[in-house]
């Protein structure tokens, strides 16, 4: 149980993953599948992030004087993540502008509705 | 200065792609695209000679032996892979000189060709690079110049396909991305060749996040080269896009993710540390049932396009059985069978834009008699459908062959015939096309001789590739030993 | 010069070709044709008569992706005895195909097919001979369904079915061999012994996969129901096809597998003839049965193929000099005498459209050269001395005797009284029924299509007279094998 708490970042990452997988994949209704989607890139985020995080050690910014590498937590991580950021937000975009194009369709952004009215078209 | 070309490639097509953003004219527009894949093709083959003479390349950008850098490595596979992929590109950009027109309407056109640049250079990127989190960036910008290709044919079915195609992709990159940050928790590294030494060193201490590590990139790049049982965005995907950008998606996006595994699953970690985890097995039970199961679906369909889209999750199958088995001859013949499916599958998907252009329908009965009508068209549709059944010389036989050699190899003698099996099954519905295509009296009733005659300057493209089947069928033990 | 054995191959498959895209009118088309397949048989002549140990690679792509040919006796035999019948079959066909639209296709598959035979008949390795096998199921299959009719189509979906899956067990025994031989070539006495004996359980299921995928196309039982259903095709394709190319091939490939792959020791001592023993026993019995109860014409000698195979491979599960000889004289001497019925029913059809038993009647006495080659192919078929079929069919016994199988003469007997039940009627009812000889006036078939007919009844009788030379043939054939 320890390792749960002591680790409460990733424990908290898995979770919040498990939270955006089930939202995915549950709800029908297309925005809540994208928001899903986003708390589950969100999720893989912070598990990674937090990764980088070495205990009582700063923030890697050069305020006044560079310090001492061993003083600062890992940069890598935080700077990978940026680029995983910016691809969720590219996919963000392009999931929401499909569905303002499903909206325009088929007036309903509810997916199984549109997954059964497929059969006609 | 050779050393520098796989960067180049990249950077060219990405450089290319943003001047046709900016050029009006269509014929530039078209000119540009031509020449940058054509330059990109025989940068390749100048990688491909270099290789084969000196073992492998490594390209660093930045400061060589950074821990942390971007690095390229250009073995063998992926020299030749390269090859096949810029060349498969180029045939396909030909066809579509004449063919994008009629289903992509005309402003998006330039569209295409920059999503297809892109396309391509990401594809090369994943191949290319030797960095996890380098092929991630790759592996991203593929997924959505993909789901762009598709989505440029302005139908229902094609947003409610790319809408799959994305959901499914980003849970696949999502989960790759978790296990990257996972192997980055555990060794430190990012780097393929550094996480190989830590990884042999240190796994015995870690059995549990191997095996987690292992099968979240393998479940997570299965969903994006439509491993069975999670292929259902495929068939829609690659059935209703405009047909060069299915042909691409089929022979050639998917296997990047595939080629991806093995990368990790053989050069990351090594072939005895994946063999003493059970994830081969289930490797190897997903393969055979994707064979059998995508062939068995593919007899169902009406659709012509859909049918070869099912078509191709049964040779991903293929390809999968092939790593699942586990050893240097499986990995070598699913490397092969890549390069054989990528040639094959996209001249098939060319063939049946044509036929289904000229038809004007999408469905498989309203193809009866066509033979009498575009006589070499279906000509050439009949030596691809060979070769996927597996008659001997053509690349199909060649994958079947060794396959079952490396089976035995392994001990695992009865799944001879699931590829067996699943070999028949090809017969069962690329046959029927053939036949009704060419003979039975009421199919050729009232069907004028070529009358449905296709220009010969737009199946040349076809043409190479048909020959570039034949070929790589007879090169075939050449290749193989590269591997 | 040792490309010369390619040519025979290649000849009729260009000449195909050549017909498929000029397309050439009846007249042209003929001269093309009835040439080809005369060149095709002299070529092959000389190769029989000045060239020996020749072999050739066509294409040597790794080392067991090796296309190889290497005529030897018992390819040589069975290369002339396709040319030849092709031959007489080309000039059948032009009578009976008459002047129809669209026979240039037909034709093209009909000289590829000639083409793909030989290149069975040249094959030096099991893989040549499994590209070639597949090629002969493609090629033929056009030629089953030229009527296009849906009964036709149905009969070649079968045909292409039953075949692919033969086809598909053969892969997997090859592959099976190969991994423990590495090496396919065809050696007398079987490329089995020069590895150590491993499981014989093994080579036992290669053997059974083998027979019974080869066995698909020699129409064994139970997988013989395509040939049948095969009949609807025109009666040249009936005849040369299932009474010699495919069905012989079949045979042929048996004997490739059983003699010169695996060699005969080695299937004994896995007791794989015993077990194929039995299904052969059947197919002979079980095909004359059948072939009583049919009306049709065609359908009836196609049961006779059947049993008849029958015999022939019976000849290559007992493992005696004396029944290998059988077996391969009634490869031959069944394909004259059964290409002789194919064509006499052929033109009964041709000129009278009758293909029932009962609607014959009399016909003996409006085609009589017809029907009296018919007669003599029958008898020769039976096995009454001093004809062919008697020949073959003592070698057979004798080979029966000698291994001590005594029920082998009796079956022999018994399925030559079958025989004569199914073909006995057709000649009395030819003969003997009907109006009476002078009442009826003689309207015989076309020159094209007696003179073959005649020279082939001919052909059986000097067989059955004077055998010997092809006798000493097989013999120096057999002589290395046992």
């Amino acid at each position: 149980m320890e390792i749960f708490t002591e680790n409460y970042f990733e424990t908290g990452a898995i979770i919040l993953f498990g939270i955006g997988f089930v939202t995915l994949m549950l709800h029908s209704n297309l925005i809540k599948k994208i928001i899903g989607m986003n708390i589950m890139d969100t999720a893989i985020f912070l598990f990674f992030i937090s990764k980088g995080y070495v205990t009582n050690k700063e923030a890697p910014i050069v305020v006044d004087i560079t310090k001492n590498p061993d003083s600062y937590i890992n940069p890598v991580p935080s700077a990978l993540m940026l680029t995983g950021i910016v691809v969720a937000v590219t996919t963000t975009a392009f999931a929401l502008a499909l569905t303002i194009k499903l909206y325009k369709h088929y007036n309903t952004i509810d997916l199984e509705k549109i997954l059964e009215m497929r059969e006609e078209s | 200065m050779i050393k520098f070309i796989p960067l180049i490639n990249i950077l060219i097509l990405i450089l290319f792609s943003f001047i046709i953003l900016i050029t009006k004219k269509e014929k530039n527009v078209k000119l540009m695209s031509f020449a940058s894949n054509i330059i990109t093709f025989l940068l390749s083959i100048l990688l491909l000679t270099r290789v084969l003479l000196e073992d492998f390349i490594v390209l660093n950008l930045g400061k060589n032996n950074s821990l942390l850098g971007i690095q390229f490595y250009i073995g063998s596979s992926e020299a030749v892979i390269s090859l096949t992929f810029t060349f498969v590109m180029l045939m396909i950009l030909w066809f579509s000189n004449s063919s994008v027109k009629k289903e992509v309407s005309e402003i998006r056109i330039s569209f295409f060709y920059i999503l297809i640049n892109i396309l391509l250079a990401s594809l090369l990127g994943v191949i290319y690079s030797n960095d996890l989190f380098n092929s991630y960036v790759f592996i991203e910008v593929s997924t959505l110049s993909a789901c762009g290709l598709i989505i440029l044919k302005d139908k229902k079915e094609n947003i409610k396909a790319t809408v799959k195609y994305l959901i499914m992709s980003t849970i696949g990159s999502g989960l790759v991305l978790m296990a990257i940050a996972y192997i980055y928790s555990i060794t430190g590294h990012l780097n393929i060749t550094n996480i190989n030494e830590v990884i042999v060193s240190s796994y015995q201490s870690h059995q549990n996040a191997v095996l987690i590590i292992l099968g979240l990139f393998t479940v997570g790049l299965g969903i994006k080269s439509a491993v069975f049982p999670l292929h259902s965005w495929l068939p829609d995907a690659h059935s209703s896009a405009p047909t060069p950008a299915s042909a691409a998606l089929s022979a050639l996006v998917i296997k990047v993710y595939v080629f991806m595994l093995i990368k990790i699953l053989f050069r990351m970690f090594t072939y005895e540390i994946v063999n003493s985890f059970i994830i081969m097995d289930i490797i190897l039970l997903l393969g055979s049932m994707g064979m059998i199961f995508g062939s068995i679906m593919a007899i169902f369909q009406k659709e012509l396009k859909r049918m070869i889209a099912y078509s191709s999750v049964a040779q991903m199958g293929y390809i999968v059985f092939g790593i699942g088995l586990g050893t240097i001859s499986g990995t070598a013949i699913a490397t092969y069978h890549i390069i054989g499916h990528a040639v094959t599958k996209s001249s098939l998907f060319l063939i049946s834009g044509l036929m289904i252009e000229k038809t004007s329908s999408k469905k498989i009965e309203d193809l009866k008699g066509i033979g009498r009508e575009m006589p070499i068209t279906l000509g050439l549709f009949t030596l691809g459908a060979f070769s996927m059944v597996g008659i001997p010389i053509l690349p199909g036989f060649i994958s079947k062959w060794y396959l079952s050699l490396a089976c035995i190899e392994v001990g695992r003698v009865p799944l001879i015939l699931i590829i067996l099996a699943s070999s028949l099954l090809n017969v069962l519905y690329y046959f029927p096309i053939i036949i009704n295509g060419f003979f039975g009296n009421e199919n050729l009733d009232g069907k004028i001789y070529k009358s449905k005659k296709i220009e010969l300057s737009r199946l040349i493209p076809i043409f190479f590739l048909v020959l570039s089947i034949i070929l790589v069928g007879a090169f075939s033990s050449k290749l193989i030993n590269l591997f | 010069m040792d490309l010369i054995i390619v040519v025979p191959i290649m000849l009729p498959i260009l000449t195909g070709f050549l017909l498929g895209i000029i397309k050439p009118n009846y007249n042209n088309r003929n001269t093309i044709i009835i040439s080809s397949t005369i060149l095709n048989f002299i070529l092959i002549l000389y190769i029989i008569l000045f060239k020996h140990n020749v072999s050739f690679h066509i294409v040597k792509i790794n080392e067991f992706l090796d296309i190889y040919l290497m005529p030897d006796n018992i390819g040589k035999i069975f290369a002339t005895l396709v040319s030849a019948l092709w031959i007489l079959t080309t000039f059948y066909s032009i009578d009976y195909m008459g002047n129809q639209k669209n026979l240039n296709k037909f034709f093209m598959f009909f000289m590829i097919t000639e083409g793909v035979t030989i290149g069975i008949a040249f094959s030096g390795n099991l893989i040549t001979l499994y590209l070639f096998y597949e090629l002969l199921t493609l090629s033929t299959f056009p030629l089953v369904i030229e009527k296009g009719s849906e009964k036709a189509l149905q009969a070649g979906k079968k045909y292409l079915i039953y075949s692919f899956f033969g086809a598909t067990m053969v892969l997997f025994g090859i592959i099976l061999l190969f991994s423990q031989t590495q090496n396919l070539a065809f050696t007398p006495g079987g490329i089995v012994g020069s590895v150590p004996m491993g499981n014989p359980n093994f080579y036992l299921f290669i053997y059974i996969l083998l027979f019974l995928g080869f066995g698909v196309k020699a129409a064994l039982v139970p997988f013989h129901s395509w040939l049948p259903s095969a009949m609807v095709a025109p009666t040249p394709v009936s005849s040369l096809l299932h009474a010699v190319a495919v069905v012989k091939s079949g045979i042929f490939a048996l004997g490739r597998m059983t003699y010169y792959i695996l060699g005969w020791e080695v299937i004994e001592h896995t007791k794989g003839n015993d077990y194929m023993l039995i299904l052969v026993l059947i197919t002979i019995l079980m095909g004359s049965f059948l072939a009583i109860h049919q009306q049709n014409l065609k359908k009836r000698l196609a049961y006779s193929t059947i049993s008849q195979l029958g015999y022939i491979m019976l000849g290559l599960v007992i493992f005696e000099n004396s029944s290998y000889i059988g077996g391969m004289l009634h490869m031959l001497f069944h394909a004259t005498i059964k290409i002789t019925l194919f064509f006499c029913v052929g033109a009964i059809m041709h000129y009278e459209n009758k293909t029932e038993l009962k609607e014959i009647e009399g016909i003996g006495k409006r085609m009589p050269k017809t029907m009296l080659s018919f007669t003599v192919a029958s008898i020769c078929l039976i096995g009454i001395p001093p004809m062919n079929g008697f020949v073959s069919k003592w070698f057979l016994a004798i080979g029966g005797l000698e291994r001590g199988n005594y029920f082998v003469p009796i079956i022999l007997l018994l399925s030559a009284l079958l025989t004569a039940a199914y073909l006995i009627p057709i000649i009395s009812s030819a003969f003997f029924k009907g109006k009476p000889a002078h009442d009826v006036e003689v309207s015989e078939p076309n020159n094209f299509m007696l003179v073959p007919i005649v020279l082939l009844a001919v052909l059986n009788v000097i067989l059955g007279f004077f055998p010997n030379a092809l006798i000493t043939m097989i013999q120096s054939a057999a002589s290395k094998l046992f």
